[in-house]
């Protein structure tokens, strides 16, 4: 890496994390895993702690709510960085679904607060699958990159669909469009994702 | 394990995946995937898709970019080991698995029904702490047949236990009806155990005829 000094001094770009990147960030997860590398840990947490944060702000946290639950995200996921398991879900995805529950369990709290804190598993513990890395790598480059080609009004609406808290008739409200039609975007949008899958439709 | 036949709808499960079904049909559905490998691999690809979305999130600067708060918090919280992975057995009683469990606190049969009409009673599960929607379980006895409903919104119907027909076919443990306000079905318990389901609904039932319409105000459906 160091042999050879380069004719022209220039710093190297910094890789702007696009999603592409979702293998790399698996991999710091699985270093996070194996090791508690707590680098690997903090390259994991500046990019996903700010949008953890910019999440639960658009599902209605106040800032400060948010910073506190994004950072209990990421502190999840430090504890529990060896439950992950790349074959079944990208460092994006597992980190998504920790945000997600942390998300519904702050509103029931909110709503009932006599509520015990047993978590009554929304996301049940997933059994063993048959994929293996390569696949799960390979499904999820084929999700995204049929989310990409979406046209805009549907992969925007895909969008507020996992962003949103909001319910679809204020999204439809929102764009100024029909209930329906925001439903009938989702339902070619995930109908085209699941065809590209190979899957049948339910 | 016998081929489940009957799933939730492609929106269903993306609304799961995002975080956006109601508690009581958030159980529903978690208690289905448990048994159904084919839509819990459709829930981990929109989770991924929730994953994509994530990424794209503009990112709202943390109050505590040095991390220090962070590692203070993590220092005094143990790292989970990893952990052992129990594969379901083929004849899984449905009301012990996870999601269930945390509703359901007895052996189905020594729940308390409250019967509400000849051949039918339920028995109502605490599940509104998010969002408005109502969990319940519903015992319906061999050959009784439920009077024709449409559904106000949306309702979800897992069989736990024996198997119900109507229009749309024969369901048995572990098929989930997925129903909206467009059908209408007359289901009746068949075999010769009761069909024991779990239910959700956010809206009422309204029942088609005269008999449903009798029924309704004492059923509390």
């Amino acid at each position: 890496m160091f042999g050879v000094e380069p004719a022209i001094v220039t710093p190297a770009p910094e890789k702007k994390r696009e999603p592409s990147s979702g293998a790399a960030m698996s991999e710091l997860l699985v270093r996070v895993a194996v090791a508690e590398d707590r680098n690997a840990f903090a390259e994991l947490y500046s990019f996903f702690a700010p949008r953890v944060k910019g999440y639960l702000i658009r599902g209605g946290a106040s800032p400060d709510l948010a910073d506190d639950l994004a950072q209990e995200t990421l502190l999840k996921v430090w504890r529990k960085a060896k439950l992950f398991d790349p074959a079944k879900a990208a460092a994006a995805t597992w980190i998504f679904t920790i945000a997600r529950n942390l998300r519904i369990d702050a509103a029931r709290r909110a709503s009932k607060p006599a509520l015990d804190g047993e978590d009554p598993a929304l996301a049940p513990e997933p059994e063993p699958q048959a994929d293996d890395v390569i696949e799960r790598n390979d499904r999820d480059a084929r999700i995204r990159a049929t989310f990409k080609l979406l046209p805009d009004n549907q992969h925007e609406v895909v969008k507020l669909h996992f962003l949103e808290d909001a319910p679809h008739s204020e999204i439809a409200e929102k764009l100024g469009l029909p209930l329906g039609t925001v439903k009938s975007r989702l339902r070619l949008a995930f109908g085209k994702i699941r065809k590209e899958l190979g899957e049948l439709d339910a | 394990m016998r081929e489940i036949s009957h799933h939730p709808k492609t929106e269903t499960l993306a609304a799961f995946a995002a975080g956006r079904l109601d508690e009581a049909r958030g159980v529903v559905v978690s208690t289905h995937l448990t048994l159904c490998a084919q839509c819990r691999t459709a829930v981990a690809d929109f989770e991924a898709l929730g994953g994509a979305c994530l990424e794209m999130v503009d990112p709202a600067p943390m109050n505590d970019p040095s991390m220090e708060e962070f590692w203070a918090r993590a220092s005094d919280q143990e790292i989970m080991p990893k952990k052992h992975v129990h594969r379901a057995a083929n004849d899984i009683d449905l009301t012990a698995v996870q999601p269930l469990k945390a509703y359901i606190k007895e052996p189905l049969d020594q729940i308390k029904w409250r019967s509400i009409a000849p051949g039918l009673a339920q028995h109502v599960l605490d599940a509104e702490g998010y969002r408005a929607g109502v969990l319940r379980l519903l015992k319906i006895s061999p050959g009784t047949k439920m009077p024709k409903h449409t559904h106000g919104d949306e309702e979800l119907t897992l069989v736990l236990r024996g198997a119900y027909s109507d229009e749309m076919g024969v369901f048995r443990a572990g098929d989930l009806a997925d129903l909206d306000d467009d059908s209408e079905h007359t289901p009746m318990a068949i075999g010769d155990e009761d069909c024991i389901c779990l239910i959700a609904t956010n809206a009422p039932l309204v029942f088609k005829d005269l008999v449903g319409k009798i029924v309704q105000p004492f059923v509390g459906l």
